[in-house]
């Protein structure tokens, strides 16, 4: 009895986070990776506004997406887009960087 | 070639960390005939790493954006949900295990709960196998002269054979010390390991935008520890890690102890009945 309540509990839960992150509206920003860059590297958001990133990568290889700062991280196989949600940022940089080519690369994520 | 090196050692050294660990406890609860389920559940991550990343292709409608993701998540949960079977299983069991195993019917018992162990080793190697799949089978895409391949693959095999050489040498050294304060606590640094895929997991559906952050982050700690140093690495590889976390994986991860320790006590309860 009692772990069928716990699992009650954490389905609805579950449904519960489920409705509210996909309510609410947010910007949409889209990022290219090519030659292992991203362009834009620098991409200027509005603070405190949810962000849809949408990365597409047009190389040939794999690419992924990561940013400690952020906290994200997410593969990007070749010539496949994906997308990444991020919260409502306070006013500053953000970096982030391909990891599987660091040296090229880089970004960052400007709010303002 | 050094960049390919460093990217694939540092992913192997996770995965062979986490590998050592689930070795280590194996030991400790006297079962080191066992160490066969681990290596199984490497070895086919191993191959399933291959076929995954191989296969991406062709499943690409499955795994466009949010589907591998999810996957991810689901896998990370189910490996959560064994582990913390399993070290409370063990837990309750430990002394019968360490003393009277002799009995071939309670053997049985015991190995049908190590297929946990490799399931555990299965997800550790391959979450960082699929990444290195990925990360060196772009190098022959990418094409070019045969030095511009043969270079940073090379070098990303070098990465992969340092680091299990080096893992196997850690976990080595630790023979020839007095490691009893370790066995005490390596089942709950497991349970930390089971917190840390749980918060994983959650992590990779706010990415996408499936369950919200609540808050994020709610901290930053990168001044203290950062991802982006070797020890900050590790630590968010094998424990979850985040510098930034969002709140609502923090909360999956530290709710994580109090109900597990509740399941613990109610288990112990249920026997003494």
């Amino acid at each position: 009895m009692k772990r069928n309540a716990a699992m009650h509990f954490c389905f609805v839960l579950g449904l519960g986070l489920l409705l509210i992150g996909t309510a609410a509206a947010e910007d949409e920003i889209r990022i290219v990776i090519k030659d292992h860059r991203f362009s834009p590297s620098e991409v200027r958001v509005k603070a405190h506004t949810k962000i849809k990133l949408l990365v597409s990568n047009e190389d040939q290889t794999a690419e992924e997406f990561e940013s400690f700062s952020l906290n994200r991280e997410k593969v990007v196989r070749a010539g496949q887009s994906i997308t990444i949600f991020l919260p409502p940022l306070k006013p500053g940089s953000y970096d982030f960087f391909g990891d599987f080519h660091p040296d090229t690369a880089k970004g960052m994520v400007i709010a303002e | 070639m050094l960049g390919t090196f460093i990217i694939t050692w540092r992913e192997t050294i996770e995965a062979a960390l986490i590998v050592g660990i689930l070795l280590t406890y194996l030991n400790k609860i006297g079962q080191s005939k066992q160490f066969r389920f681990v290596y199984w559940g490497a070895l086919w991550a191993v191959i399933a790493s291959l076929i995954f990343a191989g296969m991406s292709d062709y499943l690409s409608v499955f795994f466009k954006d949010i589907g591998e993701d999810i996957f991810e998540a689901a896998i990370l949960f189910l490996a959560t949900g064994v582990l913390t079977h399993m070290v409370v299983w063990m837990h309750h069991n430990a002394r019968e295990i360490k003393g009277a195993l002799q009995h071939q019917a309670e053997l049985a018992i015991t190995k049908n709960r190590l297929w946990a162990l490799a399931t555990l080793a299965f997800v550790g190697v391959f979450r960082e196998g699929v990444e290195t799949v990925l990360f060196l089978w772009g190098f022959f895409l990418q094409g070019g002269g045969v030095t511009s391949v043969a270079l940073p693959v090379t070098g990303g095999l070098l990465g992969i054979g340092l680091g299990v050489l080096m893992t196997w040498l850690f976990f080595k050294g630790f023979g020839h010390l007095d490691l009893k304060p370790f066995f005490r606590v390596s089942g709950f640094i497991l349970l930390f390991m089971a917190a840390g895929m749980l918060s994983s997991g959650i992590g990779k559906l706010v990415t996408v935008g499936l369950v919200p952050p609540l808050m994020e982050p709610i901290w930053n700690t990168s001044w203290f520890l950062s991802e982006r140093s070797f020890l900050g690495s590790l630590v968010a590889g094998i424990f979850g890690y985040r510098s930034s976390p969002s709140l609502v994986q923090a909360l999956f991860y530290l709710l994580y102890f109090p109900i597990t320790l509740i399941w613990l006590r109610r288990q112990r309860h249920d026997l003494a009945q």
